[in-house]
């Protein structure tokens, strides 16, 4: 019987005895009214079709209720409402100010599981009905996440060349280098540009090291992109990188994607989102 | 106390009228000639738009799909600011709509593209897992009616005096010059489309079905 201790079962069974109860007693009175009863006062003017109506007063406490109810609503329909304005969007802009204080609060220092989760969150609404929900792209609709920002997406680069990110460079040619010399490229910027951590060729580092000058024209020595000609290849394969994009959207030769600048995802989030991103392909 | 309301059905009537039509004519009628005022920046649709907005209400997209963004934040997070009554200034009829089976659609041209709507409009599960939004493939057969489209334009600019051909409007002109422009319209969206069925069609002139309801779904921002 433990269901009984729950205080809201007690609550419903007695209501419900009670309910019985007094069902009970008004059905009994009310037969008792129709048997005995005999038709006794005054009937009021008004008659529709034979069918009339006594003249019962109200009860006091029942008159006085509907009388103030319509002061009230007189008050309230003249002044109360027209003069204190509720309005939506006011209630609205509250709600979001205090959301956005309490987010801000919260998230102000956000540790590396909280980031990642936030990104989680943010991708499977935002982005997975383009870029699928494991990010592979759906077989070419969209950039293939699970490679993207990896070495070999470098290489895919340079054999393909890249265009749509809108830098004052414009496009960025296709087959600048081949085969292994491409390898050897990648190789480098992974180690020595966007410092990624280790090479997957690194006997190729010193190689790519020699024909970083084919880059170099429009990416800068270093890969800092030379005042915003290019994109920062310093920044390639880290969060920074997918935040560029989702500023600037992307009209590639994949497809159009959209730019997230209208205030849809704060900085935070898109920060996040980059890092679940890059989390996908290394 | 009250028999005399009794007495008098009709006038009880008005008077129960009056007190329920209160809520609306203390928030609508006093900024109603400011509210159904454009909103600064929104213009007509234009006729390939226009073709596409007749495709959406043929294939009842407003039975799934809301346009109307109300001030919570929990949509304006998803879709984008909410929505202005004068934003619809130039719908005729608006399509709200009063059910979300789908998403709402009311700002989908500032997050979704022509390739992206492309794929989906084929077929909608194969790029949402588990979607239940029915395939429309007889769009990339059907032939968008640009007449039609023209005929409305050029009703509601004669009958409401809604601006086209005005400084910063669309161009309207003549049937021939609105064919031209929508095919030059249909020309820009096809550009990022794959389908081989429709590039062909509109080397004839012809501007399928999918093509108007792209400029459509583009063209709201
Ligand atoms: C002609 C100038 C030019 C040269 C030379 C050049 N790039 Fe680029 N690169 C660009 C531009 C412009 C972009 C931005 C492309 C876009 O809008 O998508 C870019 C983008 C990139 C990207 C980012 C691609 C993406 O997924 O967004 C990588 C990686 C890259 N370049 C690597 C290289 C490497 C490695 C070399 C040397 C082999 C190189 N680039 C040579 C102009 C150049
Ligand atoms: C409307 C569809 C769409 C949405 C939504 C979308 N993307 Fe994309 N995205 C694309 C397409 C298409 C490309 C390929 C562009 C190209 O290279 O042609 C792309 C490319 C990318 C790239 C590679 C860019 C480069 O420089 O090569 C990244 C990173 C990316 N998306 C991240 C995201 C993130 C993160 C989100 C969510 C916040 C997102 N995308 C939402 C369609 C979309
Ligand atoms: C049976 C209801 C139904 C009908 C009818 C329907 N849709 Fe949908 N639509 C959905 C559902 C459910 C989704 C969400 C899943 C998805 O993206 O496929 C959706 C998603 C969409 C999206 C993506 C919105 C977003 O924010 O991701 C667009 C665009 C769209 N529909 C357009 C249309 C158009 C245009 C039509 C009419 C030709 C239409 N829909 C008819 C149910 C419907």
């Amino acid at each position: 019987m433990n269901w009984l201790n729950d205080n809201v079962n007690m609550l419903a069974l007695l209501g419900a005895a009670a309910i019985i109860l007094i069902t009970v007693f008004v059905v009994a009175k009310y037969i008792k009214q129709m048997k005995e009863d005999k038709s006794t006062g005054e009937l009021a003017e008004e008659n529709w079709d034979g069918i009339g109506e006594y003249k019962n007063e109200l009860p006091i406490g029942w008159s006085l209720a509907f009388l103030g109810t319509i002061v009230w609503g007189l008050w309230y329909f003249l002044i109360g409402y027209p003069l204190n304005g509720y309005s939506q969007i006011g209630e609205y802009n509250e709600e979001v100010q205090k959301y956005n204080t309490k987010f801000e609060n919260k998230w102000a220092n956000p540790d590396e599981e909280t980031l990642m989760g936030m990104g989680e969150g943010v991708f499977f609404v935002q982005c997975a009905p383009c870029h699928g929900v494991t990010g592979d792209g759906i077989n070419g609709k969209a950039a293939d996440l699970t490679v993207w920002g990896s070495e070999a997406a470098i290489v895919d680069v340079i054999l393909k060349g890249s265009k749509g990110l809108n830098y004052p460079l414009g496009e960025m040619p296709a087959g600048l280098l081949q085969g292994d010399d491409a390898k050897a490229v990648a190789a480098y910027m992974v180690e020595k540009i966007a410092k990624l951590g280790k090479s997957k060729n690194p006997d190729l580092v010193a190689k790519g090291e020699s024909l970083w000058a084919v880059c170099a024209g429009c990416h800068g020595q270093n890969g800092d992109g030379m005042g915003g000609n290019s994109p920062s290849l310093k920044n390639y394969g880290k969060p920074e990188f997918v935040v560029d994009v989702l500023n600037r959207g992307k009209a590639g030769n994949i497809g159009v994607m959209p730019k997230f600048n209208d205030g849809r995802l704060s900085d935070i989030q898109k920060l996040a989102v980059g890092k679940y991103v890059n989390s996908l392909s290394q | 106390m009250f028999h005399w309301l009794e007495r008098n059905p009709f006038f009880f009537a008005v008077g129960v009228f009056i007190v329920i039509a209160y809520a609306g004519i203390v928030t609508i009628l006093p900024d109603f000639m400011n509210s159904a005022r454009p909103v600064v920046g929104t213009k007509p649709y234009t006729v390939l738009q226009l073709a596409g907005r007749h495709v959406y209400i043929k294939d009842s997209c407003n039975a799934c799909h809301s346009q109307l963004i109300r001030p919570f934040k929990s949509e304006t997070d998803r879709y984008g600011m909410y929505s202005l009554s004068g934003e619809y200034a130039y719908d005729r009829p608006f399509l709200w709509g009063s059910k979300r089976t789908g998403p709402d659609l009311m700002r989908v041209g500032n997050y979704r593209t022509t390739d992206w709507h492309e794929n989906h409009m084929l077929n909608p599960a194969e790029i949402v897992p588990g979607s239940i939004m029915p395939k429309y493939p007889h769009m990339f057969k059907n032939v968008a009616d640009i007449e039609t489209a023209y005929a409305e334009a050029l009703t509601v600019k004669k009958v409401f005096n809604v601006p086209y051909d005005k400084s910063g409007m669309p161009k309207l002109g003549t049937l021939e010059e609105a064919k031209a422009q929508a095919l030059k319209e249909a020309e820009e969206i096809v550009a990022n489309m794959k389908s081989p069925e429709v590039k062909e069609a509109l080397k004839r002139g012809e501007i399928k079905e999918i093509v108007a309801i792209i400029a459509y779904l583009n063209s709201l921002k």
